[in-house]
């Protein structure tokens, strides 16, 4: 390749004095960093909270094992009425579980802004606490947030093609290709070399941005979990880097002045980043709508009330939830037994529109997962969100566990409470505890590496059609 | 002169074919996000309704009961859609669909939409105001970006200038020639848009509604247009201009929402739903000012048997539980007021950044202003929530006082029957008038016309400039 260095050095001058290009840079420095440092914001706001949230839990539950211990120490008069399971499991207990935030948590808040990172788990139908949602202004949600995600998905693409759109249409219009060439410099040599100083700069720029973003998010620094996380980071974001610097050297190929280039990438974007995730979005919930919330509602209703008529009588004397209204003579574990028995009527009832939310939720995620590789953008956010533990597979897994924690927990009171057992002292250190199972490595690597090696393929087809088309490209 | 200028820009546009292709795709996603609303309002409100309906007689056949037991059992309320919710989605992803109301408690709406939806939703969801503030502006831009740029390039600016020609004629023209362009493309869908409104079951209501959005999304597009024609007479090339214009379309309708989103998020933080509820909890139980409700109730009990001249509850020609029950309910409403007045006056805050943000993006405020159109608001369906939430306190206080003047001390077993069930109205949303809404949107109408008269303004003074660089 003759040439190359030359053209390669002479590139690398012009790009060092030229102020547009360090302008861009330099803005995306910033709005990384700025980025980072908002996302880090969120997760460690979240990680205080989720830290915090069993203390008083806690707390309640040795209170009420002490006062046991101490009926037990001295046996005077009635039990204390928190010795009653059903009390405890149906009416005083819960438990929250947690999805603590993993490495890299603050370059992508994904999903966690619409899917809960907490649960209140009861001894009731796990329906109770699943639809409880955080609060927050839906504004804000609908608009999303500025995280290191968003600049790469929808920001770097820009900045990429504000620096190339023009690389090789431009040394044509002012006719220094022709020169070039007239000097014996070989039209790959010359391609090459000037995207190659080009990448370059990017690459050390990205690698810049995001080591800058990790030394700025991370408390733990000699994590390998988390450096294992950057590396799968900065691949994807390398690969949609490539990806952008790729197409922008295909339409160049095309041989279009500069300003109908700048157009037919203007366009591109907004098809890669706007048009078809709205599409695949569309694709998504029309083949496999989630069945109706608003049908669940009333199904739970009917459910609850048909379980309430069967069990009228009891129920009426118990005050329908008042229990201590009706004096000392009412048997608190029929009480507790009764409502055992109304909550899995409803949940028997609506467990066939249950599982038809779950599989359709699955069918749409592998409608979405397949059609992911139509867009690089859709590849680049879910894979980001992958690395982060802030994508829809994580809260799928997070929910999955919960729900087996949540059998866990109420089967420990629901068998005491059909036993007429009371609680020992002891049997309070038995109460079962959440503790979260991270995901395995092999899963984080599968829903990165897959769509990585998407963003691989369509960079490899777009670079073979450009150096064909390069291969004939006119000099003039 | 002016008409000639446009004549000559239209059929320029038209032959070109620059905008072609994204002309094509606006107009595929137009047309797919207006006949997928249609699908989406005629399912949903039907779902919606006939759920009301059954929620309503559930609740007028339960039987003969204890008017406590009804009110624990209660209805729900459902957010109704109208024919222009699925025009502009707004938040209605983000919020619940409908709301329990049963004695004791507020209840949040629940069933969000977005909480059966994938990840990708999250780049934006499909619809016709989506499609509209998304790439409209991009298509102006792709439009507009050469009317003088390239001619200068060309070397046809100083012919033209050299004509006679004024040069704010010429920048009118060229606006002129440039929207007749865009209205070939999007005016018979907006059209189509319209009628299909019209013939939507209740849509001729929010005829109104549906022409102001119109309007917003023409001035949103007329924004776009002089600004790129202004940037266009001030830069040198062509290639100059888009860029400056690409620049400004991503960084104010893809950057300023989410800064807006994430500076709020810091400036008015929301309390979590735990520390929410736990603050309820502890002021339910020892109330608001310190006087706890167990407090309250003994002193009532004594006041009424003083006023009945009583020794006992029993005494009394009344239900006194009836009586607790009421004002358990007044004591635990004061609360839910202050916390959710409390929470209400943040998001108030909150929303009140992004309207300041706007003046930056003519993106936002468009949009502000069509999720108000479209009746899928923050504030309305705030609106939903509380009509609601008023329903439930009268219907609460109407089981109470039957409980109260019709049933004996310590009558547990006391049933009303579907007399009293059928004595309460069904509940129906009363939405805000398109007086109102128009009322409320002034900040984000300002904002649009200040960018409006701005963009003409430096349209007018960059043609001005053009003319005595030359001269």
């Amino acid at each position: 390749m003759k040439g190359f260095r030359s053209v390669f050095v002479q590139e690398w001058v012009i790009l060092k004095h030229n102020s547009t290009w360090w302008a861009i840079l330099g803005l995306l420095l910033v709005l990384t960093v700025l980025a980072a440092l908002n996302g880090s914001a969120r997760t460690n706001q979240m990680a205080e909270m989720g830290g915090g949230l069993n203390q008083s839990e806690l707390q309640t539950q040795m209170a009420l094992q002490s006062a046991v211990a101490r009926w037990e120490a001295d046996p005077e008069g009635d039990p204390p009425s928190v010795a009653s399971p059903g009390a405890l499991g149906l009416s005083v207990l819960s438990h929250y579980t947690v999805l603590p935030p993993t490495p890299l948590a603050a370059l992508s808040i994904g999903q966690t802004d619409v899917q809960p990172t907490y649960y209140k788990v009861t001894a009731h139908p796990a329906l109770s606490f699943l639809n409880e949602a955080e609060i927050q202004n839906p504004l804000n949600v609908l608009a999303g947030s500025f995280d290191v995600a968003f600049v790469i998905v929808f920001l770097l693409p820009i900045f990429i093609v504000a620096l190339t759109f023009d690389l090789m249409s431009k040394e044509k219009e002012r006719g220094v290709l022709g020169l070039v060439l007239a000097h014996g410099v070989s039209k790959t040599a010359f391609i090459i070399a000037k995207g190659a100083a080009r990448a370059l700069l990017i690459f050390t720029l990205l690698l810049l941005v995001g080591l800058a973003a990790v030394v700025l998010t991370e408390p733990d620094l000699s994590s390998a979990a988390m450096w294992m996380r950057f590396g799968l980071w900065f691949l994807i974001v390398s690969l949609y880097a490539f990806f952008w610097f790729a197409l922008a050297l295909f339409v160049n190929s095309l041989n279009k002045p500069s300003v109908t280039n700048g157009v037919i990438l203007a366009n591109l974007w907004l098809v890669f980043v706007v048009v078809i995730p709205a599409l695949v979005n569309v694709a998504a919930t029309t083949l496999y709508p989630a069945p109706s919330r608003v049908e669940l509602t009333t199904e739970m209703r009917e459910a609850t009330e048909v379980a309430d008529q069967e069990s009228a009588e009891s129920r009426e004397a118990f005050f329908f939830d008042h229990p201590e209204m009706v004096g000392g003579d009412a048997n608190a574990d029929q009480f507790f037994l009764q409502v055992l028995a109304t909550d899995s009527a409803v949940e028997r009832a609506i467990e066939p529109l249950m599982e038809e939310f779950d599989a359709q939720a699955q069918l749409r995620q592998d409608v979405v997962d397949l059609l992911q590789y139509v867009s690089p953008a859709i590849m680049a956010q879910n894979a980001l969100n992958a690395v982060s533990g802030t994508g829809t597979e994580r809260f799928t897994d997070f929910v999955d566990q919960v729900l087996a924690f949540h059998e866990n927990w109420r089967g420990f009171f629901t068998s005491r409470i059909v036993k007429g057992s009371r609680m020992s002292a002891a049997e309070f250190d038995e109460i079962p505890s959440y503790a979260h199972q991270a995901m395995a490595t092999r899963t984080i690597l599968r829903s990165t590496l897959s769509p990585a090696a998407g963003l691989a393929i369509f960079v490899l087809i777009l670079g073979i059609w450009s150096a064909r088309r390069y291969a004939r490209y006119p000099a003039v | 002169m002016i008409l000639t200028v446009a004549r000559k820009e239209f059929r320029e546009i038209i032959r070109d074919g620059r905008i072609k292709w994204s002309a094509l795709i606006l107009a595929v996603m137009l047309v797919a996000a207006l006949a997928t609303a249609g699908q989406r309002f005629a399912d949903i409100s039907a779902e919606r309704a006939s759920a009301q309906e059954v929620v309503n007689m559930q609740f007028a056949a339960q039987g003969d009961k204890n008017p406590h037991a009804a009110a624990h059992y209660g209805l729900y309320a459902f957010k109704p859609v109208t024919p222009l919710s699925f025009f502009d989605t707004g938040v209605g992803s983000y919020t619940g669909v409908s709301i329990w109301l049963e004695a004791h408690n507020q209840n949040d709406a629940e069933g969000e939409p977005a909480r059966d939806a994938t990840a990708i939703a999250r780049f934006g969801e499909l619809t016709a105001a989506f499609t509209l503030q998304m790439l409209l502006p991009l298509l102006v831009i792709l439009l507009a970006f050469p009317s003088f740029a390239g001619e200068r390039e060309a070397g046809t600016l100083r012919q033209v200038l050299s004509m006679q020609v004024a040069p704010v004629q010429l920048l009118f023209g060229k606006a002129l020639g440039a929207a007749a362009a865009l209205s070939v493309f999007i005016g018979p869908i907006l059209f189509l848009g319209l009628i299909g409104l019209v013939f939507a079951p209740g849509g001729l209501g929010y005829l109104g509604h549906g022409v102001v959005l119109v309007a917003v999304y023409i001035v949103y597009a007329l924004i776009f247009l002089f600004l790129t024609l202004a940037v266009s007479a001030n830069v040198k090339s062509a290639q100059a201009a888009l860029v400056v214009m690409v620049g400004f379309w991503a960084v104010s309708s893809f950057v300023l929402p989410r800064a807006a989103s994430d500076v709020s998020r810091l400036l008015y933080p929301t309390p979590s739903a735990v520390s929410f509820q736990a603050n309820i909890d502890e002021a339910m139980q020892s109330g608001l000012d310190g006087v706890s409700p167990d407090t309250i109730v003994q002193q009532r009990q004594k006041q009424t048997l003083a006023l009945y001249n009583a020794e006992t509850v029993e005494e009394l020609p009344i239900n006194f539980q009836g009586m607790i029950f009421d004002l358990q309910e007044k004591l635990g409403n004061e609360v839910f007021d202050k916390f959710y007045g409390d929470l209400y006056a943040i998001f108030d805050q909150q929303t009140g950044l992004h309207q300041a943000f706007s003046i930056g993006s003519p993106r936002m405020a468009t949009q502000l202003a069509s999720m108000e159109l479209s009746g899928t608001s923050l504030n309305q369906h705030l609106a939903f929530t509380s009509q609601a939430e008023s329903y439930r306190r009268d219907l609460i206080e109407g089981m109470n006082r039957d409980i109260t003047f019709n049933s004996e001390a310590g009558q547990a077993d006391y049933r009303a029957d579907s007399a009293l069930w059928a004595s309460i109205e069904p509940f129906e949303y009363q939405p805000a008038s398109l007086g109102a809404l128009l009322a409320r949107l002034g900040p984000s109408f300002m904002v649009m016309f200040l960018w409006l008269a701005l963009s003409i303004v430096a349209g007018v003074l960059a043609v001005r400039k053009v003319k005595v660089t030359l001269g």
